[in-house]
């Protein structure tokens, strides 16, 4: 079924970094001209995002937040058991960034670590994880390191997705507490639409050479890109997401048996402002309960759904809160899951 | 239907319901583009309440057709 529920563990702090490089959207005329840009920025609603230089990776905008959480919590690394690293850019293909991370934020050797690769919808991946092993005992502390520079994959050249993407990282730390009361998700896969969203090449499938790397014209726009570059077919994914998105979010809430109104806030992956708009006024949701931050950091795939809690919710989450999430994206994965703070730290947003 | 169906369609398109006629390849009119097309299912989805895989959406052609699928359901 893909229904998973959780006792008395939860996310007790949360962190987050981004690139200290501004883009504005309206302005950023490389390769289109600003009257083609304002239709797509217009309908997108990405006004600013961040951009990592070519020296700042994921693992760097994770290792900004986690040291932020540990040093802000006053946690004891010795104590932290379980590291996760949630990206689809990682440092290297092997070894896995997580167990760099590891040695960077001087944890442990006996702490596990391992990476997920998992695109949009994998905070709540993660945390599911995360919450099983803490359920499974001998783990004190989990954190769960969530970072992508999306804007390192796309092509500016290519006018679907140039001016959607954006970077950032976040740390949670993961822990048990009897403040935290249940917790619920709803997982799902789709593998039929793989092709939906994908970089073709570089992987093992069809490996690294010239022909890949060659930039191409790809479609009647003239919308230029490499086979090594995310290609994403926007219409067939938003005509997905408003069908099955809504559709898990009602199956969650069923499961959880919780009241509608009972929930503080929905968190939606920001995808971009359109596919958000849309869903949110499909299922009927307040907009003071619906935090976004498409606006000023664009679509940052796993990552959005906690950046937007940390940057949005900093001051609106003291005594007990209880938060919806959902994600969806590339796989095709998606995602909902109900989770209960109790007085969650939050940092404020460092930039890198 | 038929006149809700062009109305929504010429609000999705971002144009004048009056030049709209069924025997029209929707695709063809000057605002189709892959940004208007996200307004094309949003509509069909808010104002029908038709779910469309893309590959049936595909398979539509012209103004008619659409007033066909809105009126089958």
């Amino acid at each position: 079924m893909g229904l998973l529920s959780f006792n008395n563990v939860g996310i007790s702090g949360l962190t987050a970094a981004v690139p200290r490089h501004v883009i504005n959207n309206y302005e950023y005329d490389l390769y289109f001209s600003r009257e083609e840009i304002k239709d797509v920025v217009d309908k997108i609603g990405v006004k600013e995002r961040r951009f990592a230089d070519e020296n700042t990776c994921s693992s760097d905008l994770c290792f900004a937040a986690a040291e932020k959480l540990i040093n802000d919590m006053n946690i004891d690394r010795q104590e932290i058991d379980l590291l996760i690293f949630i990206s689809q850019t990682p440092d290297y293909r092997m070894p896995a960034t997580s167990v760099l991370l590891q040695e960077r934020l001087q944890l442990p050797t006996s702490t596990i670590t391992f990476d997920i690769n998992l695109g949009c919808s994998a905070f709540l991946y993660g945390l599911t994880v995360a919450y099983s092993m803490l359920t499974a005992g001998g783990i004190r502390k989990a954190l769960v390191l969530d970072g992508e520079t999306r804007s390192k994959v796309y092509s500016l050249k290519d006018r679907k997705t140039g001016f959607l993407f954006g970077d950032g990282g976040v740390a949670a730390l993961v822990e048990r507490d009897d403040q935290f009361g249940t917790s619920w998700f709803s997982l799902n896969s789709d593998g039929s639409r793989e092709s939906l969203i994908k970089i073709p090449a570089g992987g093992y499938r069809r490996m690294s050479s010239c022909e890949t790397v060659a930039e191409k014209v790809v479609d009647e726009y003239g919308n230029i890109r490499s086979e090594e570059q995310g290609y994403m077919n926007g219409a067939d994914v938003f005509n997905f997401v408003i069908r099955e998105v809504p559709r898990d979010f009602n199956r969650l809430i069923e499961f959880a048996g919780v009241e509608r109104d009972s929930i503080d806030y929905f968190v939606f992956h920001q995808a971009n402002s359109y596919i958000n708009g849309f869903l949110a006024k499909k299922l009927k949701l307040p907009e003071e309960k619906t935090p976004a931050t498409i606006h000023k950091y664009g679509n940052t795939s796993s990552v959005s759904i906690p950046l937007t809690i940390v940057s949005e919710l900093k001051e609106k989450l003291q005594g007990k809160k209880r938060i919806l999430m959902s994600g969806f994206g590339v796989g095709l994965t998606w995602g909902t899951a109900m989770i209960g703070l109790h007085d969650c730290y939050i940092g404020e947003v460092v930039e890198v | 239907m038929e006149e809700k169906l062009v109305n929504a369609l010429a609000e999705a398109l971002e144009m004048d319901a009056s030049i709209i006629k069924p025997e029209e390849t929707f695709r063809d009119y000057e605002n189709y583009s892959s940004l208007t097309e996200l307004s094309m299912l949003a509509m069909l989805d808010s104002e029908f309440g038709i779910e469309l895989e893309m590959k049936d959406y595909n398979k539509l052609k012209t103004v008619a057709d659409l007033i066909a699928l809105v009126s089958s359901r």
